[in-house]
């Protein structure tokens, strides 16, 4: 009889609060017998503390939701409610919310990239191994990710819990004077970010590949962050009040938290990767040619190298809030005063890690009346299990805690906000030798 | 607590906890505290003090998904040399920390103690 390896990995979250999140991978021989992942969703929470709330608190309260992503959900909450009651802003306000993401991008991207993606493709254990060896990268790291805080906190009025954006603006806006005083930083993490680009295209890379249905915003001139149609390589393309027509989600057994996919088709892919597929001419000159010195042509279907392609979109964003800058104009009218009355809109943007799909339902009092908030790592949840069915087939032969590394390592490509309260994973790995099963 | 120190006069910021955000928080600064919520299973209210140099955490791979907190900014900023002379470290014990819940009456008195002790400093 011969005995054929079963092999359980599982990667638990020590949570402080609850057990929000677990990856289970159960192998039998080379098959993936099971995969389990699990991931608590605080934006249901938020969807019941909106209702009766005034609109124009949803874009502080739901900020709430990341620490690391506060103004993607700020900017899916305004753009909602701005859709439901038809508000048109000020050409200049809609600059000012261009680069009120780009500081974002630049704070999430480069935190993903080389503090928490770098390690797993360097051999170590996390980002403080890696400054022991690597020490100018991290320090480079660090200027990068406080020159994208320095947006984040000018714009949004203060260091956490930004408190500038509203409905129909901002409460207040920057000078032309207090944004030019960062085009020399900028034009720095510009040079740094095309560094990044290099940097990154010299890790290497597992030969692994996936038929992904990418989606993301499209907009007929500009890279995405706050309007657009939603695509998709597979002929959608539709507006965002359609989105619950085209995407659902569904009730799992193993989690609370809700399975988002295409209807009749399956799961799908947000984010960097669907970005750049989706968008790659609609990147400015200067992230075209660093993505092509870095072989980076799409598709690209590699989800590991979305470590890369995360560096093109942070010479996107250093490049963009440079333009805005040398641009910008102060708004005739920072903010639109907005009256109240029964509505109901719909939103989508790009958040660091993919589109975040916001709804609100209003009534005559410009109270809520429902919220629907589907946030990027729930729309990628089921991928993440697709692609783990596909890879941890190939780490039957791995070492144990390798095995476990290497799944992790797949579930970050996807960088999930599995919880914002959850500061870290804890990874068990059980191996058995099961027989004639 | 930020907002009570700004009123006494002292030197008081709120942050997220991010490890590069504290980094820059505290760079050049040669004498830092640092207050935060933590959970040892002691009772809600329990005042906790460790000073920066000595302080040691568990080791175990650093595998978050979304974030690097205190903890590493300690250990991140001894390696790059980044350490504040002096810093020192106060916990307070917390009860609750699910959204939308109240600060505890042992927390809030917590508060009070770790604000008369750091204006003491």
């Amino acid at each position: 009889m011969t005995g054929r390896a079963s092999k359980t990995i599982r990667v638990e979250t020590l949570a402080r609060v609850e057990g929000e999140g677990s990856l289970y991978i159960k192998l039998m021989g080379e098959r993936v017998a099971d995969v389990k992942l699990k991931i608590y969703e605080p934006p249901r929470f938020f969807e019941a503390l909106l209702r009766g709330r005034h609109f124009s608190e949803a874009p502080d309260i739901t900020a709430r939701i990341c620490g690391i992503c506060p103004i993607a959900y700020q900017m899916s909450a305004i753009h909602a409610i701005e859709r439901a009651l038809n508000i048109r802003i000020d050409p200049s306000v809609r600059l000012l919310r261009r680069l009120f993401y780009c500081g974002e991008w630049i704070e999430s991207h480069t935190l993903h990239v080389y503090m928490l993606h770098a390690p797993d493709f360097l051999g170590c254990q996390d980002v403080i191994e890696m400054a022991r060896d690597h020490r100018a990268v991290v320090e480079r790291a660090l200027r990068l990710k406080k020159i994208g805080n320095r947006i984040v906190q000018l714009l949004g009025g203060r260091e956490i819990h930004p408190i500038s954006a509203a409905v129909g603006g901002f409460y207040k806006v920057p000078t032309k004077n207090q944004l030019r005083e960062m085009v020399d930083d900028l034009e720095w993490a510009l040079e740094a970010s095309l560094e990044t680009v290099r940097w990154t295209g010299t890790l290497e890379f597992p030969d692994f590949e996936q038929d992904y249905e990418f989606v993301a915003l499209r907009h007929p001139d500009e890279y995405p962050f706050n309007e657009g149609r939603l695509v998709s390589n597979r002929g959608m393309d539709i507006d965002a009040a359609e989105y619950e027509d085209h995407f659902v989600e569904q009730h799992v057994k193993h989690s609370n938290a809700l399975h988002s996919v295409v209807r009749g088709r399956g799961s799908y892919l947000v984010g960097p990767l669907a970005r750049f597929n989706l968008n790659f001419d609609k990147l400015p000159e200067v992230a075209q040619k660093a993505a092509s010195e870095a072989k980076l042509r799409p598709p690209v279907k590699n989800p590991f190298r979305s470590i890369s392609v995360r560096a093109v979109e942070l010479v996107f964003a250093c490049a963009e809030a440079l333009r805005i800058i040398r641009e910008y104009e102060p708004p005739a009218l920072p903010r639109v005063e907005v009256a109240n009355r029964a509505a109901v809109g719909q939103a989508i943007t790009e958040a660091p890690r993919g589109i975040l799909y916001h709804r609100y339902a209003i009534d005559d009092k410009g109270l809520i009346i429902a919220a629907k908030i589907v946030p990027p790592t729930s729309q990628n949840q089921k991928r993440i299990e697709d692609d783990l069915r596909e890879y941890a087939a190939r780490l039957v032969a791995w070492p144990q805690e390798e095995a476990t590394w290497k799944c992790e390592q797949a579930i970050r490509n996807y960088d999930p906000c599995i919880s914002c309260a959850t500061h870290f994973l804890k990874l068990t790995v059980e191996r058995a030798e099961a027989d004639g099963l | 607590m930020a907002g009570r120190l700004r009123d006494l006069g002292v030197e008081a910021e709120t942050r997220t906890g991010e490890a590069s955000e504290l980094l820059e928080a505290w760079r050049g600064a040669d004498h830092v505290v640092l207050v935060d919520a933590v959970e040892t299973g002691a009772p809600a209210g329990t005042v906790w003090r460790w000073e920066g140099w000595q302080i040691n955490f568990p080791t175990r791979r650093s595998t978050s998904t979304h974030g690097l907190g205190l903890s590493e900014a300690i250990t991140l900023a001894r390696v790059l040399d980044r350490l504040p002379h002096r810093l020192r470290i106060y916990g307070i014990e917390g009860r609750q920390f699910e959204p939308g819940t109240e600060v505890s009456p042992e927390v809030k008195l917590a508060v009070e103690e770790v604000v008369r002790q750091i204006t003491m400093e």
